[in-house]
């Protein structure tokens, strides 16, 4: 009894590699305790692969006294969650995953750190697995602003724009302290007004981007007048250590809905050249694709938002959202017991769901 | 006698003020016919006008600011529609009235007379209100427990005394845990026989309550006693206080949910109980939720015992309910409940699934054991033997194979160390009363506490507390579950071990619980249809394999029996529950007849039941009729493999199905199959195919899911592969054959991202395709209702309306065709419907253009004013209709899954492995708590504080002594170190608290969040005359690092010395350690500072150290270092409530080491070098300051020493003689002397004289020059005026010139 470290909350135990972003980044903000088991005990390569690992130490760095016990073949964690921390960090993300991978879950954990966060994140800022960082900074921090996350302190910066394989790319992302959130009402997605986008190339041709956007225009023009997509081609050092280009486009509502959908060349020496027309077509087509799922929320997005419903306060928040992702559905799923908080999910028409968050 | 009524009865008063006199004033005013004019303002509007502009102002900014000063934060109001009963705690110091009051409360509100009042009561008040009242001890624990979850308090004050310790510390603990209303109420006032005293005394009182509380604090008199009870009338005017009364959120409250229990059942499975009298036990606890809403399976804290889960929560119908709405001014009899269950009220209370009555006394019930026990003697020693009798006998025979002695059933009997009775006669009573050898003495001292607490009433209360003592026996034992209580247990309680032995004697393996029994069900549905897919025929194995494994399957038999046949015939599943042994029957002859299908349907049932992860007894109706109709879909793809009668029954009830959702079958299937897909460990061959076109169709089956919930929550993919691995058959007992599960582990080790790739894109070329999503965009189609065009094509609000600069006249489409059509329509109608259907859209039409039109009248004209604090207050209101709003349609078992349970509610809670003495020891006097924490409200970590040690403690805190803090809900003990910020930020150690300032703490202990405030004490046990607590303050910081530091410094001594640089030994013991303090500064005590240079190779730990000077071998250098304060990770919850009755109130943690130390009688043994000895001195004595001579002869003649030596003795010969004057030469310089005295004297007198005269010589000039001045001035203002003048004359001259000039033109 005496000098006991007092009851700690239930351990959570899973099996399996997969979500467990999600799962590390519940954990620290429910601050209970996780236990995964079995990653990748069948196969050839047994244990966590480098991404992960690296992104265990990010954890790691933004929380303080965090406990983190893997065994020796690396195929079962444990996870003792501490305080966030934040401050001013950097990171060598693994250049396996883009930063995307890292910043989604950046994005869940830095509204609810002690001091705000600051960090600068190196390695691939675009490849064609996770979404970009063009693409985060254009969707995720207009939602963060819904929810009262706002200020001089929130950005998202590209220093230098990093290609896979080799990475060399630089973002810095900051972001100020709000614990206090607001509930959001968000079901009208309204009708798109304007479609903006990035077109961008590193040690290729200029000329590439160019012709993307000529082909995405193309499709594009039919539905709407009001398109940019900028070009953005980076020379000497912000353009990385490999060549390659992409393009991510963006739908705004006129109740600011952002839909987004992107695409990235082949990495070099993998898999056949891509045609930058043909990629900006189907860009386009991803879009549109985008567009036809609906919601107010993007389909990358959908975790981030129903997290910060479930962390605002006990107030009923409202989103409309397109069809559920396995990735969401899973997150649900976690959220529920992690938090407790069971989704009050209606389908509101034959093509569309309406989520609500019930408070708690 | 009818004279002396009439004498009595007292002669009208007029009223003189209230409602009715002044409506008779204002009557009379009007007769007079001055009533009209009550208004100054309008009688006399001169007065009132604005006299001075800054003043207006004034008062204008004073009174917006007096406006906004009343405003608060608003919050979005969350109160329950249903609230909770209000907590109203009595306090008081012992002997002050407390229980009398409680007892003329209760009686005053629902007519009923409580003899002993134990734990809280709840009654009903008003239409809207019930209250828990709730007396609170004088033990420091109750108190602490009870501020925090009390709305209101009401403070006894013994008048005759004035005020107590205890009364100062409970508002302390107010103070600190958030303020609850708090009326103050003067007792013993009967006692002063003086009025004047009385008077006095009162205000005395009241003022100084109000310093307390705050001014004009309400304080009630309760002025004497009539029959042992307070004054009828005086406790009515108390309870419509209490009734009316307003309270304000606090906090902690609203954002915790907690509940004050008033019932408390030990739920721990008897036969447990028996073999270990000391096993953790599992309770159910009950009351009404309060504060925030309370989750399932979450973290709760119970003060005084410890952190627990809650593993269970239900709630269940109020047992005190509020009255059905009513126009009835007050309450009706029936409607003035009472509900005080540890109090023994409430005769029948209900449980989830038992009904408890409460039988009064026990005395028959103890004659019937008396005639029963000796007859039954083998029953009883069967009954006492400590384990079951199969066991016994496995391990009877181990003995035997060892060649031991074998074991018979005396030695069982022996080990077993039950709690042995004692019988006792009272003689008084003649009654025969059986006590617990092991809790006897707890139980007299229990009854001495309460005899001791009310002395007053002891002689009263004898007898009956020997009856109440009989109970508390009686239900002790019934809880403690000894053997005895077997044989005349409850009946429920038999019935389940009943149904416990039966599987137990038809299985050799048993699941313990229920929850085992739904895991190992669930683990079945999982592997089951694995097995299907490998051995599709092989329905024997099946079967032996199911017997092998686990009763569950039975379970999910005898369900799916049950289930089906209740579909048939429409019964109740609370009916079916009921038949709980009867579902054991069937089971058995499901097993016999075995059917191949039959396992399938069964797998597929029990995961159905496993994916709503609700108790499946609990199920709604329409949920398992959803539940079925999935069963049935999975039917309908078997059945394409077998038939069975059973089946056809089954299709029979089909037919009554729906044709929508025979329709919607084909999508449902689909839904079924990638469930199982995710879910199943083994993959069905003959599904393959279709999982991977389910994974492709994903989409079209998400738009067309009737039911998302069930789909996200539904299959929670549990990590259980590891079971249907361990279930996989088994090659000769060693190797366990693995089949690459693909699916199943491309689910659990796929690729991690967040991104929603489309399995197959549509073709965006197509014009349909594109046609699709036009209307996304501002492009498209709008809907009617905010389409520019039509709006502005419709709406008659921009019908006619005249240009006012070119005045033409806009006409609007002419609307009044359509009146008049419809007016036509309504002449000649009668017959026809459409018509009418026509007429009422364009009501509609009306009347939607008559509220757009309100819309935005309104917005010109009400919102104009309206400022953000408004805006604020409607956004939140806004908010808060929303909340209710949501969930209001909903029923609350769904309700519940969805927000938790809101407060309000009457909960019962189970909670696990409770230690066995909260419910051995358990005391209804003291209040149990259960106070939900937040999420991560249940770690442990370093925790900051402000803290301040209280004025009235006598005290100082030492720091690394053992402190009991009260934080958040807990009690605990912990060691804090205090500590002080320095300036440049650095947290250094303080070996004391401060006096009469804040200082900094840190302790290991529970993370609470930020801003939370705690009050520390000593000691929880026993009362001193001192007051208790020792400290306040607030949480700052949460860390899992310390930041305190504490000064060390580090001494050397020089060993070589250069000129600058020294040699240092003896401050560190290695190379390395020198290394890490490279660069620092270090100092001699005379003041020389230098730097740590480089450490030498020998003597280990010395270093090279460069100063500004020179040292002497006989210095001592030092380095000031900090040096980071371990905190002792010490975290000792204080758990009072598990200390035997009547001790509760002794609880005793760690001690600190000075009071062991004078316990033991240990002295400390000081350091001799740290004592204090008188300082001596030597002399100094310093050499000569030596130049070389060579040196000197270089230096200039500046720097030259120069020689100072004495000058020797001047030779005779140059002394230099004495001067004698003769007498004339004396006379001359006396002379002299004196001449030059009077010369002096002459002198200044003269001066003095010369500076009188210019003094005088001024101040006439001055005068002189006034005069001057002042003719100036007047001969100014002459010529000033005739200037004046003549400019006038002029100008009016000119004036007339003018127009004496017009004339002249």
């Amino acid at each position: 009894m005496a000098g006991g470290g007092g009851s700690s909350s239930q351990c959570l135990s899973y099996a399996g590699c997969n979500f467990l972003r999600q799962r590390l980044v519940l954990a620290t903000l429910s601050g209970r305790p996780l236990k995964i088991r079995k990653i990748r005990a069948r196969e050839e390569d047994p244990g966590l692969r480098d991404f992960e690992a690296s992104f265990i130490r990010l954890i790691d760095k933004v929380t303080n006294g965090s406990r983190i016990e893997i065994n020796q073949t690396g195929t079962t964690l444990y996870y003792q969650p501490g305080l966030l921390y934040g401050g001013s960090l950097e990171h060598d993300c693994s250049p396996s995953r883009s930063i995307g991978y890292y910043l989604e879950s950046l994005l869940c954990l830095a509204p609810f750190m002690k001091h705000p966060l600051k960090i600068v994140l190196r390695g691939v800022t675009n490849d064609q697995v996770d979404p970009s960082v063009d693409n985060l900074k254009a969707t995720a921090l207009p939602l963060l602003k819904k929810f009262g996350i706002d200020g001089e302190g929130l950005e998202i910066k590209i220093n230098r724009r990093g290609m896979p394989p080799k990475g060399g790319g630089e973002i810095l992302f900051a972001c100020p302290v709000r614990k206090v959130l607001q509930p959001i009402q968000f079901t009208d997605p309204g009708k798109i007004k304007r479609i903006r986008g990035t077109a961008y190339s590193v040690r290729v041709s200029p000329q590439m981007a160019n012709r993307m956007v000529e082909s995405a225009r193309g499709i594009l023009n039919k539905f709407l007048p009001d398109i940019y997509i900028y070009t953005d081609h980076m020379k000497g050092v912000s353009s990385g250590k490999s060549p390659g280009f992409g393009m991510c486009l963006i739908a705004e509502t006129i109740n600011g809905t952002i839909l987004s959908a992107e695409l990235a060349s082949n990495p070099q020496g993998q898999g056949a050249a891509v045609l930058p027309e043909e990629l900006g077509q189907n860009c386009a087509k991803l879009l549109l694709e985008e567009i036809y799922r609906g919601g107010c929320v993007d389909s990358t997005n959908q975790s981030l938002v129903l997290l910060l419903m479930t962390l605002g306060q006990q107030d009923v928040s409202k989103v409309l959202l397109g069809p559920l992702s396995p990735y969401t559905i899973e997150f649900l799923r976690h959220l529920r017991s992690f938090f407790q908080i069971m989704f009050k999910i209606e389908t509101k028409s034959p093509e569309e769901e309406h989520k609500e968050l019930i408070p708690e | 006698m009818e004279e002396k009524e009439k004498e009595k009865k007292k002669k009208h008063r007029a009223k003189h003020s209230g409602p009715k006199a002044e409506k008779k004033r204002k009557r009379y005013l009007n007769d007079l016919g001055i009533g009209e004019e009550e208004d100054a303002r309008k009688r006399n509007p001169k007065a009132f006008t604005v006299q001075s502009a800054v003043r207006m102002a004034r008062t204008f900014h004073r009174t917006q600011d007096l406006k906004t000063k009343k405003h608060h934060i608003p919050v979005v109001d969350r109160t329950p529609l249903e609230p909770p009963p209000v907590v109203v705690v009595v306090v008081g110091p012992p002997k002050v009235g407390k229980s009398t009051l409680i007892k003329c409360l209760i009686k005053n509100f629902t007519r009923q007379k409580l003899v002993e009042i134990r734990g809280p009561v709840t009654i009903v008040s008003g239409k809207k209100r019930r209250l828990t009242i709730i007396e609170c001890g004088c033990d420091i624990n109750t108190m602490i427990d009870l501020a925090k979850v009390a709305d209101l308090v009401l403070m006894l004050i013994d008048a005759s005394f004035g005020f107590e310790m205890e009364t100062f510390e409970f508002l302390n603990i107010c103070q600190v845990h958030g303020f609850p209303k708090i009326m103050g109420v003067l007792t013993h006032l009967d006692t002063f026989k003086n009025n004047k005293q009385l008077k006095k005394t009162k205000k005395k009182l009241k003022h100084r309550f109000w310093t307390e509380v705050y001014p004009g604090a309400k304080l009630f008199y309760l002025s004497g006693m009539v029959h042992g009870e307070y004054q009828k009338q005086e406790i009515h005017n108390l309870g419509r206080f209490i009734s009316v009364m307003k309270f304000r959120p606090l906090t902690w409250q609203t954002s915790h949910p907690y509940v004050l229990v008033d019932r408390m059942e030990d739920l721990t499975n008897p036969e447990d109980v028996r073999i270990n009298p000391k096993c953790d036990r599992k309770v159910s606890v009950y009351g009404y939720l309060r504060g925030a809403h309370l989750k399932n399976k979450s973290q709760i804290h119970m003060p005084g015992v410890g952190d627990f889960t809650v593993s269970d929560v239900s709630f269940l119908p109020d047992p005190c309910a509020l009255p059905e709405q009513q126009k009835k001014r007050s309450l009706s009899e029936k409607e003035k409940l009472i509900y005080a269950p540890l109090s023994g009220v409430g005769g029948i209370v209900y449980d989830k699934d038992a009904v408890y009555i409460d039988l009064g006394g026990s005395h028959a019930h103890e004659n019937e054991e008396e005639g029963v026990r000796p007859n039954h003697e083998l029953v009883q020693s069967l009954i006492s033997t400590h384990s079951a009798i199969d066991v016994k006998m496995a391990s009877s025979k181990v003995s035997l194979f060892m060649d031991s002695r074998p074991l018979g059933s005396e030695d069982v009997g022996q080990e077993f160390v039950m709690p042995k009775e004692e019988r006792q006669i009272d003689l008084k009573t003649g009654r025969v009363r059986r006590k617990a050898l092991f809790d006897e003495e707890e139980k007299k001292e229990n009854d001495d506490a309460v005899s001791d607490e009310e002395d007053d009433q002891e002689e009263e209360e004898a007898m009956s507390e020997d009856g109440s003592d009989g109970d508390d026996e009686e239900d002790a034992e019934e809880e403690s579950d000894e053997g005895e209580e077997m044989a005349l247990g409850s009946a429920k309680r038999l019935k389940t071990e009943v149904a416990k032995e039966e599987s137990m004697s038809e299985l050799p393996a048993f699941a313990d619980s229920e929850d085992d029994l739904e895991m190992s069900s669930e683990e079945e549905g999982k592997t089951a249809p694995e097995e299907n897919e490998v051995e599709e025929d092989d329905y024997d194995e099946q079967g032996t394999y199911r017997n092998e494994s686990s009763d569950s399957e039975f379970e999910a038999v005898s369900k799916g029996v049950a289930d089906s046949e209740k579909y048939e015939i429409a019964s109740e599943d609370r009916e079916m529950r009921s038949q709980l042994s009867a579902r054991s029957l069937k089971k058995k002859t499901v097993l016999t007849t075995d059917s191949g299908n039959c396992t399938a349907e069964e797998a597929s049932e029990s995961e159905v039941e496993s994916l709503d992860e609700g108790d499946d007894e609990e199920q709604s109706h329409d949920e398992l009729e959803a539940e079925v109709s999935n069963q049935k879909q999975f039917q309908h793809t078997w059945i394409k493999k077998a038939d069975s009668s059973r089946q056809n029954k089954l299709e029979a009830v089909e037919a009554e199905d729906d044709d929508i959702e025979n329709l919607l079958r084909e999508e449902e299937e689909y839904e079924e199959k990638t469930d199982f897909s995710a879910d199943t460990a083994g993959a069905l061959k003959w599904k393959e195919d279709l999982t991977q076109k389910a994974a492709q169709a994903f989409l079209r089956q998400q738009q067309s899911t009737p039911n998302l919930r069930k789909l996200v929550y539904g299959t929670a993919v549990e990590d259980d592969e590891h079971e249907s691995e361990d279930a996989g058959d088994e090659l000769g007992g060693l190797f366990q054959v693995r089949r690459p599960d693909k699916e199943s582990k491309e689910k659990a080790n796929a690729l991690d991202c967040s991104k929603f790739l489309i399995e197959k894109p549509q073709d965006w070329d197509l014009e349909e395709v594109m046609s699709s999503i036009k209307d996304c965009f501002v492009t498209g189609k709008w809907e009617d209702d905010k389409d520019a065009a039509k709006l502005l094509e419709e709406d008659e609000l921009y019908g006619d309306f005249e240009d006012l600069e070119t005045g033409v006249v806009h006409k609007g489409k002419p609307a009044a065709e359509g009146d008049e059509s419809e007016n036509e329509e309504e002449g000649n109608d009668g017959k026809k419907s459409k018509p009418e259907a026509e007429e009422e859209e364009k009501k509609k039409e009306r009347l939607d253009k008559k509220r757009k039109l309100k819309e935005m009248f309104d917005a010109e004209y009400d919102e104009g004013d309206a400022t953000y604090f408004d805006d604020l207050k409607e956004e939140m209101h806004k908010q808060a209709q929303l909340n209710r709003a949501e969930f209001e349609d909903q029923d609350d078992e769904t309700r519940v899954q969805y927000e938790g349970f809101r407060p309000g509610m009457y909960v019962r809670i189970e909670i696990e492995n409770v230690p066995c003495e909260f419910v051995l020891n358990f005391d209804p006097h003291y209040p149990i708590i259960l106070g939900g924490l937040g999420n991560s409200e249940g770690n442990v970590g370093y925790v900051q504080l402000r803290l301040k040690k209280h004025r009235w403690y006598k005290k100082i805190l030492k720091t690394r002594d053992p402190l009991i803090l009260s934080l958040g809900w807990r009690r605990f003990q912990t060691i804090p170190m205090f500590y002080i910020e320095d300036h440049n930020g650095r947290h250094r150690l303080l070996k004391y608290t401060p006096q009469h300032m804040h200082c900094g703490a840190t302790f290991w202990g529970p993370i609470t969040p930020q801003g939370t405030g705690f009050l520390a004490v000593q000691s929880v046990s026993g009362t001193t005359p001192d007051f208790r607590i020792a400290a306040t303050g607030v949480v700052l910081d949460l860390d899992k690092s310390i930041t305190v530091v504490k000064k060390l410094k580090l001494t050397g001594f020089p060993f070589k010395i250069y000129k600058n640089t020294s040699f240092i030994k003896g401050m560190f013991n290695s190379q390395l350690e020198v290394a890490k303090f490279e660069g620092a500064a270090i100092r001699t005590v005379s003041g020389i500072r230098g730097q740590i240079k480089k450490a030498l190779r020998a003597p280990a730990g010395a270093f090279r150290a460069t100063f500004e000077d020179k040292l002497l071998m006989s210095d001592i250098v030092f380095v000031r270092t900090w040096y980071p304060v371990s905190i002792p990770k010490f975290y000792n919850p204080v758990t009072s409530l598990l200390k035997p009755a009547g001790e509760k109130d002794t609880w005793r943690g760690m001690k600190t080491t000075g009071q062991l130390r004078h316990e033991r009688g240990i002295k400390l043994k000081q350091n001799k070098d740290s004592l204090y000895k008188p300082i001596v001195r030597e002399k100094r004595h310093f050499n000569k300051l030596h130049i070389p001579k060579a040196l000197q002869k270089a230096l200039p003649f500046k720097n030259k020493p120069k020689n100072l030596e004495k000058k020797g003795k001047t030779p005779k010969d140059q002394w230099r003689p004495a001067v004698i004057r003769e007498p004339h030469e004396k006379k001359i310089s006396a002379l002299l002397n004196a001449l030059s005295t009077v010369n002096n004297y002459k002198i200044k007198k003269a001066r003095v004289k010369h500076r009188q005269q210019v003094k005088e010589y001024l101040k006439v000039k001055q005068k002189e020059e006034e005069q001057k001045l002042k003719r100036q001035k007047e001969a100014k203002k002459k010529i000033y005026r005739i200037l004046g003048q003549r400019e006038k004359k002029m100008q009016k001259s000119s004036l007339k010139g003018s127009s004496e000039g017009e004339k002249d033109v």
